[in-house]
């Protein structure tokens, strides 16, 4: 049990580690589970639709799910953990350096030139996500669409709240999507 | 844990955020992080900027450079490097530690009995609706936050080649340090073209 859990802590600090985010981390999760035999290669694809679903990462979602398949919750605990620990080592040292010399001049600089670069990645994630949420081999998905533009108005203009507005959109899923099949 | 110790210099321009309630906003960011996580980002700038004003845009855009550049869960890294600077490492371990807790919570519930997750017809019809909403959530974030990083012409020209090079598939760590040396070069000419007027 204890060896378990070392396993699954040292599978998961590799893969946090070594990804950044996003789904540039499946394919090493794939060959991680599949080598310890946590996982068959068709619960990893289920994984990653189920993480897609749900709140959290994907990351810290396949550590959960292969924990807790193999060795119940200390196993989750256990791959929790691991994937966290770059956060909780590395994060940490530069959370402690930035904040030293956030107000150094060349700090300044560096982030004068970061700030546009993230926002044009924050546009590419949006893009990437417009294509696969509204579109489907080619075809615009007019009722996403729709519900989309409301949300948009929704935020921006009654300043609803994300929480609320995540809640309204299950219950748009299920009417339109659910009871009229669309 | 109630007041924390603030020295004058940290005390002067951000108000800070106590433990307890860091721990009960995290954990409630936590339940609604879908999209990859992106909405947290427009969480923290609905209740921090906007709502609260503990921090500023460009502040919040910083954190999600940093926090996207370095390896790891890009939620947890983001939660740590402001919990950091609201209270020290016991902010960032809570912050990391509420943000984590109910996806943990909900993902182990769903795993003993995945397959009924998966394939129930209601549930795949509600998260069709939730996602939907992903890319209108990362969009509100991502207007304010434009705003404040675009305020020069040089500006604009690095985050429309950020966003292609990031759809031609560059890494975010590589356009990040990219980013960093333009921020490098840009300014040391500005100040040398100030010098020389």
């Amino acid at each position: 049990m204890i060896r378990l859990l070392f396993t699954l802590l040292w599978s998961f600090t590799k893969i946090g580690f070594t990804s950044f985010g996003g789904l540039s981390m499946i394919p090493l999760i794939s060959s991680e589970m599949v080598a310890h035999g946590f996982m068959t290669a068709a619960e990893v694809s289920d994984i990653v639709a189920i993480a897609e679903m749900t709140p959290g990462p994907l990351g810290l979602n396949c550590a959960t799910f292969a924990g807790m398949r193999t060795a119940g919750l200390p196993g989750a605990l256990a791959a929790n953990l691991g994937i966290l620990l770059p956060t909780l080592t590395l994060t940490a040292a530069a959370a402690i350096f930035y904040e030293r010399f956030k107000d150094s001049r060349v700090m300044q600089d560096v982030m004068a030139g970061v700030r546009p670069v993230c926002v044009g990645m924050i546009f590419g994630v949006a893009l990437e996500l417009c294509a696969s949420n509204y579109l489907a081999e080619g075809r615009v998905l007019l009722p996403y669409v729709i519900l989309g533009a409301a949300d948009l108005f929704l935020l921006l203009k009654v300043k609803l709240s994300i929480p609320k507005l995540i809640g309204l959109n299950a219950l748009a899923g299920m009417l339109l999507f659910g009871v009229l099949g669309m | 844990m109630e007041t924390p110790k603030e020295s004058a210099k940290e005390s002067a321009a951000q108000p800070r955020e106590r433990l307890g309630a860091l721990l009960l906003q995290f954990l409630k960011f936590g339940c609604f992080t879908f999209g990859g996580g992106w909405s947290i980002v427009s969480q923290m700038q609905r209740v921090y900027v906007e709502e609260r004003k503990t921090i500023s845009n460009e502040d919040l855009l910083d954190l999600t450079s940093v926090g996207r550049s370095l390896p790891g869960t890009m939620i947890a890294n983001i939660a740590f490097l402001f919990g950091y600077r609201q209270a020290g490492v016991p902010g960032g371990l809570v912050c990391v530690t509420g943000m984590v807790l109910p996806p943990l919570a909900l993902l182990s519930v769903i795993t003993l009995f995945y397959t009924a997750f998966r394939d129930s017809y209601w549930v795949a019809a509600a998260m069709n609706g939730i996602r939907a909403a992903v890319v209108p959530i990362i969009l509100c974030a991502a207007l304010p936050l434009t705003k404040s990083a675009l305020v020069r012409r040089s500006a604009f020209v690095l985050a429309a080649l950020a966003l292609g090079a990031y759809l031609l598939g560059v890494g975010c760590v590589w356009l990040v340090i990219a980013g960093a040396v333009c921020g490098l070069l840009l300014c040391a000419a500005r100040r040398e073209r100030g010098r020389k007027a």
